[in-house]
């Protein structure tokens, strides 16, 4: 007996790392791919300090949680087109509501909005869940809706969010080295991990990875799915806020570039477009890889448009490498 | 992998970085910040902030930002030009009010901000453009005499929201004030590109409007493009200073083509550059915000007609402007423009 237990115990060790490995496994090596994209860009610019560091966060920002949006609805099997028009309604909201106000009273406001853009999200998943419209149809309709509002509460860029606001995302409260925007982004793992330890958090990858077998299971589909959209409202809403922050303007068109960046964003974070795969964290490290790109090609006097083709070939590089490493495992 | 990217990126680095040799005197980096790509007029504009930049003599590195991006981007960009060691940062801002707190950071470390082509409202910024106001007024007064005071136009707008939007918009707005029966029928917003004009013409085609005249903000020769290949009777239009449109008012004046070119010369980039370094090096003083004078090139007066001949350039891509210096700001040569080479 006691020598079976000896031999089991490598046994389980090994199938715990395998799985670990699987589970946590790309995640880790997009850490490690920013973590090389780092030192490169610090021998390319031996004087990287805290200024450039900031630069890189408040611009990874918006598309963190953009991304962290588009990951919430991907995992659960979904697709949301309407992640840019709901951060610009956000934008907007908050703009109108904190104008000419103090810190206390628009932090409020905030809470308020993030409420308001969270029940929009979950509005997206109910409709879809309720019509059985594919995600795909639903959200690129009701992202023509969130657009149109945002232009009926702003019509045009309006400066006025109130400048301390501004500063909690472009100051740096603690040290040079910890702008307030990285503090901000804390918001990410803080919804994320609970909600992935917690049993909504498996339904929600249930959801995705098979339906039927979710549903055999015992998993209530529609919630399931509405969930994820409502945390996709509530991250696409930090999203807005955080233009708000970093821009001190409302601007009705804030969002564009977003819906298709955050895609970018997931994809090389390792979340699986198919659903039920991948992670946020991941994702977070991702948003900071597309920061980084364009702004090294500045140190370097580049044109930066040949970052976005650095980004795409990028995108393909790892996605292939991923996919070998999947077919090398069913072997 | 990421032994693969760190290559790729030394590798960038090797072909990108510029000789550090040559210890003459004080030679000056320049920053360029420009987030709308694809789009001639911007392209002009970078070409003569690179020629003017080449032809100051004072200027060893021009590193251009040039992606299509939002505020927050461009705030990014900037950031990353300060980082660079830029002592000129010239820009075309993508919001009036969003860049100011980064264009505070940059002129308190001793940088000078030129906002080119549209204005922001950062005090500390230098802002050169043209009087987009008056760009605004001018083409629509002028078509409302064309129109005799009387009848229905389409405003085919750029990028909703952007500040020489906003002003021209205004401009057109109060000039059109003087005219209570012109009456605005239809407004698009063309951002600024050809497929998107192009596509609004035929469904204003299509739509069955009624309408006497149209002012765009600038995609102009693609309106009359879409009025020849429907085959439908040109009405007045105005648009700007670009060389094809230049070219079709000289010509389609016999096919019954009347229009208006309001100048809007990209080359206000080349001229910001010029104030920029002049203020840096203390050679000139100048003020604050400075404001170039549209003119409005008539095909239907001598005057107009014969500029828009002589202005006309076969030379130069269709969607450039005809203008190629601001005089007395810009002192490179047309090759130079054409040539777009910066120093170095």
């Amino acid at each position: 007996m006691a020598t079976t237990a000896v031999a089991e115990a490598p046994r389980m060790a090994g199938m715990r790392f395998g799985r670990a490995a699987r589970r946590y496994g790309w995640t880790v090596a997009v850490y490690a791919l920013l973590a090389v994209l780092m030192v490169t860009t610090i021998i390319i610019k031996p004087d990287y300090g805290a200024f450039e560091w900031n630069t890189l966060t408040l611009a990874a920002l918006p598309l963190a949680f953009a991304a962290a949006a588009q990951t919430m609805v991907v995992l659960s099997g979904g697709i949301d087109l309407s992640v840019g028009p709901l951060m610009a309604l956000a934008n907007v909201l908050a703009l109108r509501a904190m104008l000419g106000h103090d810190l206390n009273y628009s932090l409020g406001v905030a809470l308020i909005v993030l409420l308001e853009v969270t029940l929009a999200g979950a509005l997206n998943g109910a409709i879809i869940v309720l019509t059985r419209v594919p995600d795909i149809v639903v959200t690129l309709a009701t992202s023509f809706i969130w657009a149109g509002l945002a232009l009926l509460v702003l019509a045009k860029p309006t400066p006025g969010i109130p400048l301390d606001v501004q500063n909690l995302a472009q100051g740096s409260a603690l040290s040079p080295w910890v702008p307030n925007a990285l503090l901000l982004l804390l918001v990410v793992p803080l919804v994320w991990i609970p909600l992935r330890r917690s049993r909504a958090g498996l339904a929600i990858y249930a959801v995705g990875s098979d339906r039927n077998a979710a549903f055999r299971s015992g998993v209530n589909l529609g919630l399931s799915r509405v969930l994820a959209y409502s945390v996709g409202g509530f991250f696409a809403a930090c999203g807005g806020l955080a233009l708000s922050m970093t821009t001190g303007v409302g601007s009705p068109l804030a969002g564009t570039y977003y819906t298709l960046s955050a895609v970018s964003a997931i994809v090389l974070g390792g979340v699986s477009l198919a659903g039920g795969r991948g992670g946020i964290l991941g994702v977070v490290a991702a948003a900071y890889i597309l920061s980084l790109i364009p702004a090294v090609f500045i140190y370097l006097g580049i044109d930066p448009n040949y970052g976005q083709m650095i980004q795409g070939v990028l995108i393909v590089i790892v996605v292939m490498i991923g996919g070998l490493g999947a077919v090398l495992r069913r072997v | 992998m990421a032994a693969l990217l760190v290559a790729g990126f030394a590798l960038v680095a090797c072909g990108g970085s510029p000789s550090n040799g040559g210890s003459t005197a004080t030679k000056y980096t320049v920053g360029v910040s420009n987030t709308l790509t694809g789009n001639g007029w911007r392209e002009e504009m970078i070409c003569s902030i690179k020629a003017q930049a080449k032809a100051s003599g004072v200027v060893s590195k021009v590193i251009i930002a040039n992606r299509t991006t939002d505020a927050a981007g461009q705030i990014a960009d900037i950031r990353n030009l300060i980082s660079s060691g830029a002592n000129v940062i010239v820009i075309n801002p993508s919001d009036r009010d969003a860049l100011n707190s980064v264009i505070k950071q940059a002129t308190d470390k001793g940088i000078v901000v030129v906002a080119v082509d549209q204005a922001v409202s950062e005090p500390s910024a230098y802002v050169v453009t043209n009087d987009q106001v008056a760009y605004g007024n001018l083409g629509a007064d002028w078509l409302a005499k064309k129109l005799g005071g009387k009848g229905n136009i389409i405003e085919m707008r750029g990028i909703n929201g952007v500040p020489a939007d906003t002003d021209r918009h205004q401009g057109l707005t109060a000039a059109l004030a003087k005219y209570p029966n012109i009456k605005v029928v239809k407004q698009t917003f063309t951002n600024w590109s050809l497929d998107p004009a192009a596509q609004q013409m035929k469904d204003i085609f299509s739509s069955g409007i009624k309408f006497d005249g149209i002012w765009t903000s600038g995609i102009d020769s693609t309106v009359v493009d879409q009025f020849q290949s429907s085959n439908k009777p040109f009405v007045p239009i105005v648009g700007a200073d670009n060389n094809k449109f230049v070219q079709e008012l000289a010509t389609l004046k016999d096919k019954g083509l009347t229009g208006a070119a309001v100048t809007n010369p990209p080359p206000i980039g080349g001229a910001g550059l010029a104030v920029g370094l002049a203020t840096l090096q203390k050679s000139h003083s100048y003020d604050h915000v400075i404001h170039l004078t549209p003119q409005v090139w008539d095909n239907t007066t001598a005057d107009g007609a014969a500029k828009l001949a002589q202005t006309y350039d076969s030379t130069l891509d269709p969607y450039y402007s005809v203008a190629f210096d601001v005089k007395p700001y810009t002192t490179y040569t047309k090759q130079d423009l054409i040539a777009c080479q910066g120093p170095g």
